[in-house]
């Protein structure tokens, strides 16, 4: 029994069927073609399938299609301002901080959604929002470089 | 099949639908435990409540004598809140240990009470806070005093077509002084192999009032109120602290499971009763702000 649902994603919205009690995670994958959100464990721990939620970082796997329908909806496809990667995302590529990149995005969520909430985080804040995501390559020192990098651009652009 | 999912905006409507559903829905605070028992078929409700939207369980008060929590807060608003912090650090920190910052930006108080896991960090805290759970149906309203709120595995004083609209945390009394220690055995974002949560309060370095809960390790988190007696009236030192904490290990009938046999668990409870009363008496644990806000 599919229903129509209007999801604001990435600035956009979109009309899809769905039944539901599909997840956000197979919605945004496969109705919508957003590669970037990934299934790795299925249960909330890993953080592949992060995306923000009224800016809030949660796990798409553990979200009904029918509790979202009027939140934004940001995935990294969404982080471009104007053609330009967000900062989070080149400090990633500056530090090297990925190997198979299966982790990325959800890194560069969380990490997206600290700063907006805490735009000088100190080390506690920063594995307070980084250590729910899981990276099996263990790129986490440049990960951890990247977002310090990235924290500290934010600092001395605002000041 | 799909279950039909209900979007309900007032406390009123959310009672209407409850009762004409019955034991055939389920509510939907957070999603965080339900989704995973519809996903692997544990359940099959013919509707879900989805709560998002109910306003009446949205709100945190600070009133004259008591705090309310509606059910739908964030475990991550009340691990950030400076408020909260201030006042019920043991409860802030219980809710900033739990699984992840996505699960804590998505599980709800309420929801968290309703599932009663036994490996959970917030009921621990509550208990030792003399929380009490308001919960209503079409009939009214009434309070369950947490220690009474959880009767087992699983298993809660609600009755069918109930739902917890809000937590009601009495001020502890000024200068009372709370630790809260998880202890795992596996990774980072695991549950807790034991969890322990202590209070006290203390006049010229004499135990006033003590409160010592441990959960996790058992069916449900406890308190053992004769065992807290021990340290009213005195000072506690190194040997009231041992007494206390193999009183705990003595007497909580602990459980096994991955994170821990039960009789590796009575160790660990004596650990870190030990653990979380020496924060508490040496003033290392977080000081409340008392009632004066």
């Amino acid at each position: 029994m599919k229903q129509t649902f209007e999801l604001r994603v990435n600035g956009r919205v979109h009309r899809i069927e769905a039944a539901p009690d599909r997840r956000l995670l197979e919605v945004l994958r496969e109705d919508l073609g957003l590669g970037s959100v990934r299934e790795g464990c299925g249960i909330g721990m890993c953080g592949a399938c992060t995306v923000l939620l009224g800016g809030r970082p949660v796990s798409s796997c553990l979200l009904l299609v029918s509790q979202v329908h009027h939140q934004e909806i940001v995935t990294v496809e969404g982080l471009e301002e104007n053609g330009a990667l967000h900062p989070v995302q080149r400090a990633f590529i500056e530090h090297f901080a990925f190997q198979c990149a299966y982790c990325t995005p959800g890194f560069v969520l969380s990490a997206v959604a600290m700063l907006e909430r805490e735009p000088d985080p100190d080390e506690q804040v920063l594995l307070e929002y980084l250590s729910g995501n899981l990276c099996r390559c263990g790129s986490y020192l440049n990960i951890l470089k990247a977002v310090r990098a990235a924290a500290q651009g934010r600092r001395l652009h605002s000041s | 099949m799909s279950p039909e999912v209900l979007h309900p905006a007032t406390l009123e409507e959310t009672l209407a639908v409850l009762e004409a559903y019955g034991e055939e829905a389920r509510l939907l605070a957070g999603g965080t435990a339900l989704v995973l028992l519809l996903r692997h078929g544990l359940i099959a409700p013919r509707a879900l409540i989805c709560l998002e939207e109910v306003s009446e369980l949205q709100s945190i008060q600070f009133n004259e004598d008591h705090v309310w929590i509606g059910a739908m807060i964030r475990l991550q608003t009340l691990a950030r809140s400076p408020r909260i912090r201030a006042l019920f650090p043991v409860l802030a920190m219980a809710c900033g240990e739990v699984g992840n910052i996505r699960i804590r930006y998505q599980a709800t108080l309420g929801g968290n009470l309703a599932e009663a896991d036994y490996a959970s960090d917030p009921p621990i805290a509550l208990i030792t806070l003399d929380a009490i759970v308001w919960v209503q149906k079409a009939e009214g309203k009434r309070a369950i005093p947490i220690a009474g709120f959880f009767q087992g595995l699983y298993t809660t004083a609600l009755e069918p077509c109930e739902l917890i609209v809000g937590i009601q945390i009495p001020y502890p009394p000024p200068g009372a002084r709370m630790a809260y220690l998880k202890f795992r055995t596996r990774s980072a974002e695991d549950r807790p192999c034991v969890g322990v949560a202590a209070l006290g309060v203390f006049e010229d370095g004499i135990c006033q009032d003590l409160r010592v809960a441990v959960g996790a390790a058992c069916e449900r988190p406890q308190r053992l109120p004769e065992v807290e007696q021990l340290a009213v009236g005195r000072s506690l030192d190194e040997r009231v602290i041992r007494l206390i904490a193999q009183g705990y290990a003595d007497q909580i009938e602990t459980l096994s499971d991955l994170r821990g046999s039960a009789d590796y668990r009575k160790r660990m409870i004596e650990v870190h009763v030990r653990r979380a009363l020496e924060e508490v008496c040496n003033g290392h644990g977080a000081i409340g702000a008392g009632a004066g806000r």
